[in-house]
């Protein structure tokens, strides 16, 4: 049908603002008469099933901004139209859908008027922009929709430069992805539905093509591609949730569909003449059932109740039928850590640490101390995380003192501990996670900084009594007069630069702008570092630097 | 924490919680990295990858789960909205997978991404 209507009409070879204005008012009136039915395709039993309103609010905040605005150049409308979109994007699909307009709109600054191929680049940047406003892109959703969308209009645009038949392939392949949305996200595919959001893009674009071609913008009855998932708002009642296939001969498909999308919501009606599958939302499953079974033989049948399924989700809020519960605060395995400063000890008990015994270079816990920390875990296992080379004899013989089953990851720094203890997976048993937490402490390296108690030579480097020493895992490596600078030199040495994440624990000997303009400089000075600055609150040591 | 009855005991470390929440709010829209909640100010740098559990904190109060997520956000988008797109998504998915209700997901926005050009 698109080739002839396209080909009745004089190619359109650029639009202005006014145009833009238009075809925005096109597409807010094609959205408003889908805006139920987009409702209507929420999976989520949480309040973010109005994407159909979201985004119809969204596009009338970015129409008002035009509004009145006798602007005739497309830049001009587009960034009126984008700062309305920032201001009034609603929900979820909402403020997607107003990146996707200020993306959209900064693509064409400058421009009087745009021609196919400047909508197509415009496209793809705000598909671009639109993904960047998401650190885990799902796919199956309006991101998916736009970004399919896009590459069809840059693919026509190649080929000819009416913007008309440009917006119909775009059209035509946002349908494409919209009824492919439920094949890349299980959820939409559980619930028989498409993306909302990715149907919502369709339909705005489908406006503004209709607006283009010159059609009435009336419904079709039963129209094409996803519309054909008939969805009826679920507030009307959880009931039964069906399933089966029916085989037979000469099954007719379309007035099976028929009717069974007027006994039930939520239906999709799928087959062929052989084999029909079925998918149903119904409060009375045997009607279904026993019409069903009239048209053929049924197979895979599933009926369960979504009224109990809702309430038993419910109910797990008010712990009702449940089992009681306790609060404990430590999975399976204990680890007991040993820490230097208060300050640490607040970076294990956030990852996760069942208990932090205070202690290290200068204090280092008694057998005694460590025996009982042991002793106090929830859990028959535990792990002991030293992080000191002189503990580790100490956390080793409280192994046979006790009735519970040790394990010693054999931590000399503190940096190799936060590493041993960021490979800790709860789900896993005792050896696995001491071969995992023993085989990341060995990626981190530690650069410790401190003042030398007295004058010495040791691994070669001569050091007087109260100058700032470097030690790089265990060894001394350096001595100065000025902390930072010797810091800096050292990590350089260390080949810092050429490692991801560096984090800085500052002492109680450092005053914490000290430590984060340290941080900044550090920041300059080796270019491409994530560096973090934590308040370590360690005795004697400046810095415990852990370099991964 | 830890429900009991039936067959033994099943217990859920806020450790584990963490992860969900994490796994959820960085699948909202909007949200373009965590940032570390030990910062009360300074560096406020984005968090990388395996160690956005830094931006999360879980506490278990008398059953109930209270969650805190310190979030950098994309500009350009309308913060107040993302952020309740991000407290229905993570109560959801934790209730969801853990099954104990979430009283709190409170959500501190400690950073605006602007974009790179």
């Amino acid at each position: 049908m698109t080739e002839e209507q396209t080909q009745s009409l004089p190619p359109l070879k650029s639009i202005g603002g006014q145009e833009i204005k238009q075809l925005f008012a096109a597409s807010l009136v094609w959205l408003e008469k889908h805006c139920a039915y987009i409702n209507s395709l929420n999976v989520f039993p949480v309040p973010d099933g109005d994407s159909g309103t979201n985004m119809l609010l969204t596009m009338q905040a970015a129409l008002k901004e035009t509004n009145n605005s006798p602007q005739h150049s497309a830049s001009a409308i587009g960034g009126l139209l984008a700062k309305g979109a920032h201001l009034g994007g609603r929900g979820n699909s909402g403020v997607i859908l107003s990146v996707i307009i200020q993306g959209f709109a900064r693509a064409i600054e400058g421009k009087d008027t745009i021609t196919a191929n400047d909508f197509a680049s415009a496209l793809t940047e705000a598909s671009k922009v639109a993904y960047k406003g998401v650190q885990k892109p799902v796919e199956g959703t309006i991101l998916t929709v736009c970004r399919e969308a896009a590459a069809a209009a840059v693919a026509a645009a190649v080929e000819t430069d009416d913007l008309r038949e440009v917006l119909a392939r775009t059209v035509n392949e946002a349908r494409a992805s919209v009824i492919r949305t439920p094949t890349l996200l299980p959820v939409l595919k559980e619930a028989g539905v498409v993306d909302a959001g990715g149907q919502g893009l369709l339909v705005i674009f489908e406006g503004a093509l209709k607006y283009l071609r010159g059609e009435p913008m009336e419904m079709e009855a039963g129209g094409a591609g996803a519309q054909n998932l008939e969805m009826i708002s679920r507030e009307e009642g959880w009931g039964y949730d069906i399933q089966f296939h029916i085989r037979g001969q000469n099954l007719d498909v379309d007035a099976i569909r028929e009717m069974l999308f007027s006994m039930g919501e939520s239906a999709l009606i799928v087959g062929d003449a052989e084999i029909i599958k079925v998918h149903i939302h119904a409060p009375n499953p045997g009607e279904i059932i026993k019409y069903g079974a009239e048209q053929g033989a049924l197979v895979n049948v599933i009926i369960e109740n979504m009224q109990e399924q809702y309430i038993d989700f419910m109910a797990g809020k008010a712990a009702n039928s449940k089992p009681p519960i306790a609060v404990e605060d430590v999975a399976g395995i204990f680890t007991v850590v040993v820490a230097p400063g208060d300050g640490l000890a607040r970076v294990f008990e956030s990852m996760g640490a069942g208990a932090v015994i205070t202690g290290g270079q200068a204090k280092n816990p008694s057998i005694e101390e460590i025996l009982n920390a042991v002793n106090s875990a929830k859990g028959d296992n535990v792990i002991i995380l030293p992080n000191n080379k002189n503990i580790i004899p100490a956390a080793e013989q409280v192994k046979p003192l006790t009735a519970k089953k040790v394990v010693v990851v054999p931590t000399k720094t503190v940096p190799q501990g936060v590493a041993a203890m960021f490979a800790f997976n709860f789900q896993n048993d005792l050896e696995t996670n001491a071969q995992a937490m023993t085989r990341a402490m060995q990626n981190v390296d530690t650069l410790e900084v401190t003042t030398a108690s007295r004058t010495v030579t040791l691994d070669g480097v001569p050091v007087k009594e109260g100058q700032v020493i470097g030690i790089v895992n265990g060894k001394l490596a350096g001595a100065g007069d000025q902390r930072d600078d010797l810091t800096v030199r050292l990590l350089q040495e260390m080949g810092a630069a050429e490692k991801e994440i560096l984090t800085i624990y500052y002492g109680d000997t450092v005053q914490p702008a000290d430590a984060n303009a340290f941080g900044n400089r550090v920041q300059t000075e080796l270019k491409g570092l994530q560096v973090e600055v934590m308040r370590g609150n360690q005795p004697h040591y400046h810095y415990i630097i852990s370099v991964e | 924490m830890k429900a009991e009855k039936y067959l033994g005991r099943i217990e859920i470390s806020p450790h584990a919680i963490a992860s969900i929440a994490g796994q959820a709010v960085l699948e909202c829209y909007g949200v373009v990295g965590m940032a570390n909640k030990n910062f009360a100010d300074g560096l406020t740098d984005l968090l990388p990858g395996a160690r956005y559990q830094r931006g999360i904190s879980v506490e278990v109060v008398e059953l109930q789960i209270y969650i805190d997520l310190y979030v950098a956000i994309q500009y350009g988008t309308r913060i107040s909205e993302v952020a309740i797109g991000i407290m229905n998504r993570v109560k959801y998915s934790v209730e969801k997978t853990v099954g104990l209700p979430v009283a709190q997901v409170n959500v501190h926005v400690q950073k605006l991404q602007m974009d790179d050009k």
